[in-house]
């Protein structure tokens, strides 16, 4: 067993050198439009007239400008860092010289070398489905495979469907999370730009999961790509999308908006494998609007970046709706994960589940924010929140917010969460049976997240394991 | 006396700003400074999301003379002949945080034991008193205890030397005036090295109804226990129900020391506590075990703060909340473990039980773990009483109102086993009480 491990890590260390190898190239820089640093409205309406969009939409985007102004910066989280934040060292928009490929021959070979570093075709090649890659801000790339379309699925970049099929983009754009929710959901409304677009009509189940791969190349550029996601009655999705970010020396934003509609009795799995760079603020609002016996199901893996604050939310809003929270956070050096859930429970019988599982190792610093509020109308509701920690290393911080608020008094809630080291008795036990430390505590690892790696597709699995190694590579002083 | 002024500050001309020696006077004029200069907190600000601070602002911090209830003195007859019986070892009445009056056993006058007002120990014990007078609860814990650290007028003071063990308890009785009174009463615990005592420290009186001008006390209470000392700390507040009432608790146990703190709240319009334990030195212990029983429009919102500074320190937190009517409570509990406390273990239970509807729980219980060698996990419950286990009472026999009162004792079962049994007997006929008519 011992060998094969070492074998596997052997092979793994050649495939994972280290981030700033595998991930960390950043390709030579044309870029068409690099625009100028900073927000204000002449920004604004650049980049609306350069993507030629209806006025409305313009509109929306310089309301939401002036939200950004009038709202002031989280005092929560981590504050020391956002304070470092320097809104007008950003770029707000650019956009790749090529225009958007519907063949993969057709993609630029610089491009399609980054994309074969991150496995796309591969993905590919397994028919996965639509591959929509962000590479800055606009979409390159993106296929989509011919049965969806007979299907009547619509899986497009957010621009081409806002230029497509503007009346369906009108109708939910911002329904569910408006531009005055937060400072940073106002300026990813101002200045949004890429993302996908799905909407599946009624009664159809999509089959195969969509996946779309984001990555930034530019340094100081903002990635606020805009996802909207429809399930209509009785539809049944499952999206997939990982994030990767090249290693600069100075600090990238990114700030998205996922919004995602479940009506009547249908069905979204959103998964999403972040691993930015140590450098990237990653400020995500993801929130999710559950209709009568729909279910919302939000898997969530937390790797990289400087600062993580994402807290994906379910609003129940049918009798009957369910959301599920799977979480997991793995926070290194100098990196802290503040992430969690919110389930808004606002209709009969509704019922959500959040699992959340971190690990801090070395300095890093892990945290579950969570909120779960169960309104006076739902009677019935059920409601569980298990946090789980693991610290590896002295100095790791572990954090649990966990916030409940109950206006009904025929409810079950409940809470759990522990936090420990790896145990001296598993360590002691595997190692009895002939495994190095390191071989121990990282059968131990992979074990804790085991409920997590079971809900990812087979080969974000694999990747997310390798990560795993990866970060724990050497991990006893 | 209107409560409703925000930009109420302390005047120069407060009396109780002139009270004690010099270096007393200044602490105060400090504090008074501090409260003057603080804002009332956002209620934005995480301990406040639940409770608006405003309550708890007077515009005349000064009460001349506070009319008690109608009944007090046939409490205070009823008290004092369970002293002389021998339920308790020293019987200490704070009338509006002003006029203490003191019934002590002799045996304890015998051991070296003092138990004073704080404004005689300022003079008598003074390298105690000023070593320890507001090393925990002072104008930087908070905007209100830096109104209390200005304004107390007179308060208590506990001394138990090393090596002394007070087997009864030790009882006091604070009570607050009704309508229009503000009081600041204040306690000061010294537990010397491997000492023992228990204090069951009950707040009682204060307005009776919801008004304009409802009572406030807003309390201070700090304890120290020394090395291998046990301390036991009742807090059993039951003032009326249309009284305000602020109170922050802060002990500190240093190496092997033991504490066990109970807060219970019954009574109160609005009632925002604060209890924390310091775990200051190796092997030291604390214990929590809360109880709260709201009904009608009571308000309670409590914070515990288990923070464990040294290494192998245990913590334990066990919370009961039960609610009827339209009461509401908001519970936040933090156990803090630091960088330098390895090998510690920390435990924090919130439960809460919701009789009827209308009634509203909030809970937020938080950890911040700074080491990976730690032991900790936290579990909270929200729910009503369990259809089948009624169903299961009615069964046999047993009507709803019984099975009701059956399945809340046994809730609350866990928390009253940790108080004197004259105490427990007390509170059991509270809570048989408020579970009438349900």
């Amino acid at each position: 067993m011992s060998e094969s491990l070492n074998k596997q890590n052997q092979e793994l260390s050649k495939l994972n050198e280290d981030y700033e190898s595998k991930y960390g190239f950043h390709d030579p820089v044309d870029y068409f439009h690099k625009g100028t640093k900073g927000i204000n409205h002449e920004v604004v309406e650049m980049i609306s007239k350069m993507k030629k969009e209806p006025k409305w939409m313009a509109e929306i985007r310089h309301e939401a400008l002036e939200v950004f102004y009038k709202k002031e910066m989280p005092k929560w989280g981590n504050a020391e860092i956002l304070k470092e934040i320097d809104f007008d060292d950003i770029y707000y928009f650019m956009k790749p010289i090529e225009a958007k490929k519907d063949d993969w021959d057709d993609v630029p070979e610089y491009i399609k070398k980054t994309f074969d570093k991150l496995g796309i075709p591969e993905a590919e090649k397994k028919f996965l489905g639509g591959v929509s890659a962000q590479y800055e801000s606009e979409v390159v790339y993106h296929s989509m495979q011919k049965d969806l379309e007979k299907k009547g699925i619509i899986f497009l970049d957010m621009d081409s469907a806002l230029r497509e099929y503007p009346e369906i983009v009108r109708e939910h754009f911002g329904t569910v999370i408006p531009s005055t929710d937060n400072k940073f959901a106002a300026l990813n409304t101002a200045v949004w730009s890429g993302g996908s677009f799905i909407y599946v009509p009624k009664g159809i189940d999509v089959g195969i999961p969509l996946q779309a791969y984001f990555r930034i190349n530019a340094e100081n550029m903002g990635q606020f790509e805009r996802t909207l996601i429809v399930a209509d009655e009785g539809a049944r999705l499952h999206y997939i999308e990982g994030c990767t970010a090249p290693v600069y020396s100075t600090n990238s934003l990114h700030t998205a908006v996922v919004e995602l509609k479940a009506l009547d009795d249908a069905y979204i799995r959103y998964t999403t494998i972040q691993n930015w760079s140590r450098n990237i603020y990653n400020l995500v609002t993801k929130r999710a609007s559950a209709y009568k016996n729909s279910t919302i199901e939000w898997v969530d893996g937390n790797l990289g970046s400087r600062l993580t604050m994402k807290y994906p939310c379910v609003q129940l809003l049918g009798e009957g709706a369910k959301g599920e929270m799977l979480s997991v956070a793995f926070a290194g050096i100098d990196q802290h994960q503040d992430a969690g859930a919110k389930m808004i429970h606002a209709a009969p019988n509704t019922s959500s589940r959040i699992t959340s599982k971190s690990i801090s190792k070395d300095n890093g610093r892990a945290t579950y924010r969570g909120m779960v509020k169960i309104h006076k109308n739902a009677t019935g509701a059920k409601a569980s929140v298990e946090c789980d920690a693991l610290l590896i290393g002295e100095n790791a911080r572990s954090d649990t917010y966990p916030t409940m608020e109950i206006d009904n008094e025929q409810v079950r809630v409940e809470h759990e969460a522990r936090v420990s080291k790896v145990a001296e008795e598993q360590l002691f036990y595997l190692t009895s049976r002939g495994l190095t430390e390191d071989e121990a505590r990282l059968l131990i690892v992979n074990g804790f997240m085991e409920p997590f790696t079971k809900a990812l597709p087979l080969e974000y699995a694999v990747e997310l394991n390798r990560l795993i190694e990866l970060e724990m590579e050497g991990s006893i002083g | 006396m209107k409560i409703q002024n925000q930009d109420f500050i302390i005047p120069e001309m407060t009396p109780e700003l002139k009270r004690g020696p010099k270096w007393l006077q200044d602490k105060r004029t400090a504090s008074k400074k501090s409260y003057n200069n603080t804002p009332i907190p956002r209620r934005g600000l995480h301990l406040w999301r639940y409770t608006d601070p405003t309550k708890f602002v007077v515009d005349k911090a000064q009460v001349t003379d506070a009319v008690f209830r109608d009944n007090f003195d046939e409490v205070i007859k009823s008290e004092l002949a369970l002293f002389k019986d021998g339920h308790s070892s020293a019987f200490v009445l704070d009338k509006a945080g002003r006029d203490i009056a003191f019934h002590i056993n002799d045996k304890l006058t015998a051991d070296g034991i003092i138990i004073s007002k704080l404004s005689d120990a300022v003079e008598s014990h003074f390298d105690i008193v000023n070593k320890h007078l507001y090393a925990q609860v002072n104008s930087n814990t908070g905007k209100f205890e830096a109104m209390n650290s200005a304004l107390w007028n007179d308060g208590i003071f506990i001394y138990i030397p090393d090596g002394k063990s007070v087997e009864k308890p030790i009882h006091l009785l604070r009570e607050s005036g009704l309508d229009n009174s503000a009081q600041f009463p204040r306690l000061l615990v010294v537990v010397g090295k491997n000492s023992e005592v228990t204090i069951i420290d009950e707040y009682s009186g204060g307005s009776e109804k919801q008004s304009d001008n409802m009572s406030l006390t807003n309390s201070a209470v700090e304890i120290f226990g020394d090395v291998d000392s046990r301390t036991r700390y009742i807090s059993l507040q039951r003032n009326g129900e249309g009284a305000k009432v602020y109170l922050s608790h802060r002990a500190k146990a240093e190496q092997n020391a033991s504490v066990l703190t109970v807060p219970l709240a019954f009574g109160a319009a609005v009632s925002k506590q604060n209890f924390g334990v310091t775990l200051n030195g190796t092997g030291a212990d604390s214990k929590m075990y809360g109880l709260l029983f709201g009904g009608g429009r009571q308000h309670y919102d409590n914070h515990t703060l288990h923070h464990h500074i040294a290494g192998k320190t245990t913590s334990d937190i066990n919370f009961k909340v039960v609610l009827k009517d339209k009461a509401n409570s908001a519970y936040t509990g933090l156990i803090k473990i630091e960088n330098e406390a390895k090998t510690c273990e920390a435990y924090q239970e919130n439960r809460n039980l919701l009789l009827t509807k209308g009634c509203k729980v909030e809970t937020i219980p938080e950890l911040e773990i700074l080491n990976e060698d730690v032991i900790c996990s936290h579990g909270a419950t929200i729910g009503p009483i369990d259809p089948e286990m009624i169903f299961f009472l009615k069964c046999r026999g047993i009507n709803k109102t019984e099975a009701t009162r059956m399945i809340v004792s046994g809730f609350v079962e866990a928390t009253l086993k940790q108080v004197p049994a004259d105490l427990k007997e007390k509170i059991s006929e509270f809570v048989t009480k408020r579970l009438e008519n349900i």
